[in-house]
């Protein structure tokens, strides 16, 4: 079964966009970035070693995110066992790694408060294929991730904190790999919907982008990185 | 080559470059940067100041500008707020205080309000630099 996953990651089905949708997430997040730089973020001073990193991390989270999500909606109904997975795993990643970048340039009430807004809105968003329970799961996870990343984050400070972001972010990668195979293994008999365009990746890619920099370099800041 | 393949390798380079632009070229050698007032650190006048516990936070601590400062806590800190940190200019300075006798050295502070905490974030205490 894995192996007819990672074929079909190279077909023109649902699962052959994947790998297309974090190229398009990833170059307009990418592209998004360069022309802000070049329009007023490099104005600022020691803006690429204050906030490179975290931004750099941000927007990969939102390559992951954007094509679970597209996946997702690529289906009408899942059954409610796979929809509160598909809540619970997205709402969890969507809350915890946003909360864990902004919280580490921000403090942990602002990172907590992004974190759990992007994780409860995917939560909800994806969670409801499978009607209430899956939103449910999503609010929840979205909730719990986005305080949890950003209270992590803020624990580190001062111990390894980038080497914990890429940890945090590779294990969020391995979990969201494991969603999409789940999504392929459970929807055989399930009705697809036409979801061939990527305007929705574009903008969301773009829009969060947008938001998360402006967040993070011009945001409020809490406890001690004010 | 296939479509899929493609966009592996573009996905591929694409964080090769983004990861050199935002990571690599943000690396600092990581020295101890002072911040003198004027330029000028009068050398021999340590300040040592030593910190108290007040419910769950550091009682606020007061220095003198433009001398080099000597933070020790006393008997009532405890628990994580025994591991003090500061973050001055993106300058991070921490460490934990076993002892009274241990202290945490800092350069030469100019006039303002420094925040600091304990090193999980949990409890806080201002140091006035007058």
């Amino acid at each position: 079964m894995v192996k007819e996953f990672i074929k079909s990651l190279s077909n023109s089905d649902v699962e052959g966009e994947l790998i297309k949708t974090i190229f398009i997430s990833l170059i307009v997040s990418f592209i998004t970035i360069v022309i802000l730089y070049f329009l007023i973020l490099r104005n600022i001073q020691n803006f690429i070693p204050k906030y490179g990193f975290f931004l750099f991390f941000t927007i990969l989270t939102y390559a992951i995110i954007l094509p679970s999500t597209k996946h997702v909606k690529a289906y009408k109904e899942f059954p409610c066992m796979t929809g509160m997975m598909i809540g619970m795993t997205i709402g969890m990643i969507a809350g915890f790694l946003p909360g864990f970048y902004i919280g580490a340039t921000n403090g942990m009430f602002y990172g907590s408060v992004i974190g759990m807004s992007i994780g409860i809105i995917f939560g909800i968003w994806n969670g409801k294929c499978c009607g209430i329970m899956g939103m449910m799961e999503g609010i929840m996870a979205g909730f719990m991730g986005g305080l949890m990343g950003a209270m992590t984050a803020f624990m580190l400070l001062n111990d390894n904190l980038q080497y914990a972001g890429v940890i945090v972010f590779v294990i969020s990668s391995v979990i969201i790999c494991g969603l999409n195979y789940m999504i392929y293994k459970e929807s055989h008999q399930l009705e697809k919907v036409s979801n061939n365009g990527s305007f929705f990746i574009v903008f969301l890619s773009f829009l969060m982008t947008v938001i998360t920099i402006l967040f993070i370099v011009f945001g409020p800041r809490g406890g001690l990185l004010q | 080559m296939e479509k899929s393949t493609l966009y592996g390798v573009g996905i591929f380079v694409l964080i090769i470059l983004g990861g050199l632009f935002f990571i690599k070229g943000g690396q600092t050698n990581g020295s101890v940067v002072a911040n003198p007032i004027d330029g000028q650190v009068i050398q021999g006048q340590l300040q040592k100041i030593v910190l108290s516990q007040e419910g769950f936070n550091y009682k606020d601590a007061g220095a003198k500008a433009g001398k080099p400062i000597s933070i020790s806590a006393d008997s009532s800190v405890r628990g994580c707020l025994r591991s003090v940190a500061f973050n001055i200019n993106g300058q991070k300075y921490v460490k934990y205080l076993k002892t009274p006798e241990e202290s945490l050295e800092l350069p030469a502070l100019s006039r303002g309000s420094y925040t600091f905490s304990c090193s999980m974030g949990m409890g806080y205490g201002k140091l006035i630099v007058e």
